[in-house]
């Protein structure tokens, strides 16, 4: 299967703080990995040097054999091929919805207007927000704004999409929604890397589970083998106080 | 009747009779220097205002990061010297300065608006700082997430929304700008206190053209700030937002139809 990024030895600090320590796992094409653990464990952190809004403090992130950290690659190519969706959405305030997913179109990628309109719409439609293109953000609801936020990603084409605890922020009722299409994404046969607290989207969808630990991966496996068969004591304490709850 | 025999009320009306076309040509240039200067203050402010807030990039170099924090050391002297000293003195250094030492004698329009803007700019820098540090960090994560480079990340998503956070600010620019444009009385701009300086100085009826001066002053800040609040209601757009469909049988129920050509609504 084709390796789109290698993480290898990953370390980041901040000050004397170790966030992160010596991660290792590689994400193919196709792959769905969603990454538990408790807060505090460098989830995001993770995520977030994937995406180079942290600089990592060591170790080497492959992009198709490529090390993204040693300046050979340009940074904002880079990041077109690996999209990103926030916890706070992070939709432009200033545009409407269908200029937040053509303003990197026409902008960064050079599309035309007509393609990238084109483009937008499509996956508006996917995620049922077509209708609400002449909305602006502030106008829209949490889980709106999310799909809105999905789509825009998925308009750039990315590669690989990574989700930060994208429904950490929503009402209870509008998880769901957005749940919803992530699954019809993983479905289509999209590479995703997404942090989250949903244990049954992560034992339901993805093809493989990574749980954190103190900033270490504690454990890797299939869906199947975390949550049935744990081997590290910590990700049985763990999932037994999630399955508790639900 | 002579002006010694006339109440209040008439000399008023005496003065505007006599002196609406003084009045008016110096009102005019009032505002067109208090609103050039405000705009151009606010170019300055926003290249300023970007520079400060600009954070040297991870893997420039020693040279590179060295030339950026002299260029803020330089700009941050001339937003303090110029807010720190004032407007008044700063047109006498200018305009005298210019002919003394260079043998430049810059006109009164170039000197008035140099002063002027320089000044505005000075204050706008620290307002534009400020609008830009007001913008949730998620917006600029947002937009490198996609790709987008520093450089576009500001002008396509922090600027707009930072401008439409300082519009109450630069309004209050530009109505400190149309009074304080009387201080270039000093350097004999011809401007609405000067117009009032000589009317006065004609009549020697202080109280009825100082009344006359103030009210034409009142009405030119009092229409700018209403003007600017209807401008401020534009930038942010309607409150409501129309819902497109491709269903045709939609249109009924008030819905607009997406053009797929334009990517807007019919």
């Amino acid at each position: 299967m084709e390796e789109i990024l290698k993480i290898e030895h990953l370390e980041k600090s901040f000050g004397s703080n170790e966030v992160l320590r010596d991660i290792d796992f590689s994400v193919n094409k196709g792959d769905v990995i969603s990454i538990i653990g408790s807060s505090g464990s460098g989830k995001s952190t993770l995520l977030r040097c994937i995406n180079m809004l942290e600089e990592a403090s060591g170790g080497r992130i492959l992009y198709h054999g490529q090390n993204i950290l040693d300046g050979s690659v340009d940074e904002d190519q880079y990041r077109t091929k690996v999209g990103m969706v926030f916890q706070s959405f992070n939709l432009f305030n200033n545009f409407n919805v269908l200029k937040n997913c053509t303003v990197g179109q026409t902008h960064v990628l050079k599309r035309s207007k007509e393609e990238a309109n084109a483009n937008a719409m499509e996956f508006l439609k996917k995620v049922g927000m077509d209708q609400y293109i002449n909305a602006k953000p502030r106008q829209l609801s949490g889980g709106q704004k999310q799909r809105v936020a999905i789509a825009r990603a998925l308009a750039m084409s990315p590669e690989v999409l990574l989700f930060d605890e994208p429904t950490s922020a929503l009402d209870p009722e509008m998880v769901g929604e957005v749940l919803d299409v992530m699954k019809d994404l993983a479905k289509s046969g999209m590479t995703m890397l997404v942090v989250t607290h949903e244990m049954a989207f992560a034992r339901d969808i993805s093809t493989r589970v990574v749980f954190m630990a103190d900033g270490k991966i504690e454990e890797e496996g299939s869906p199947q083998q975390i949550f049935h068969n744990p081997v590290s004591e910590r990700t049985k304490d763990f999932l037994s106080r999630f399955m508790e709850n639900s | 009747m002579t002006i010694s025999e006339m109440n209040f009320f008439q000399r008023m009306i005496y003065i505007v009779q006599e002196y609406a076309p003084s009045l008016a040509k110096g009102a005019a240039t009032t505002m067109a220097i208090a609103i050039i200067c405000t705009l151009l203050g606010c170019v300055i402010g926003f290249a300023v205002g970007l520079v400060q807030t600009a954070e040297p990039h991870k893997k420039s170099g020693i040279v590179k990061r060295g030339i950026l924090k002299a260029v803020k050391l330089i700009l941050t002297a001339y937003v303090e010297i110029f807010r720190g000293t004032p407007m008044m003195l700063q047109a006498a250094f200018i305009y005298y300065g210019t002919a003394q030492v260079f043998g430049i004698n810059l006109g009164m329009w170039s000197a008035a608006i140099i002063i002027v803007s320089i000044n505005t700019g000075a204050y706008m820098a620290e307002t534009v700082r400020g609008g830009i540090l007001s913008i949730d960090p998620g917006q600029r994560e947002g937009a490198r997430a996609i790709g987008m480079s520093h450089f576009q990340t500001m002008m396509l998503v922090i600027l707009p929304q930072s401008l439409r956070n300082i519009m109450p600010q630069i309004g209050n620019n530009l109505i400190i700008n149309i009074k304080d444009t009387c201080v270039l009385s000093i350097i004999g701009t011809v401007e609405l206190f000067f117009t009032f300086r000589s009317i006065s100085g004609a009549l020697y009826t202080y109280f009825e053209a100082a009344t006359v001066t103030m009210i034409i002053y009142f009405i030119l800040t009092f229409a700018c700030s209403r003007l600017l609040r209807w401008i401020e209601g534009r930038m942010d757009g309607p409150a409501n937002f129309d819902l497109a469909t491709g269903d045709t049988l939609a249109f009924t129920s008030g819905l607009t139809r997406y053009n797929e050509k334009t990517g807007g609504t019919f």
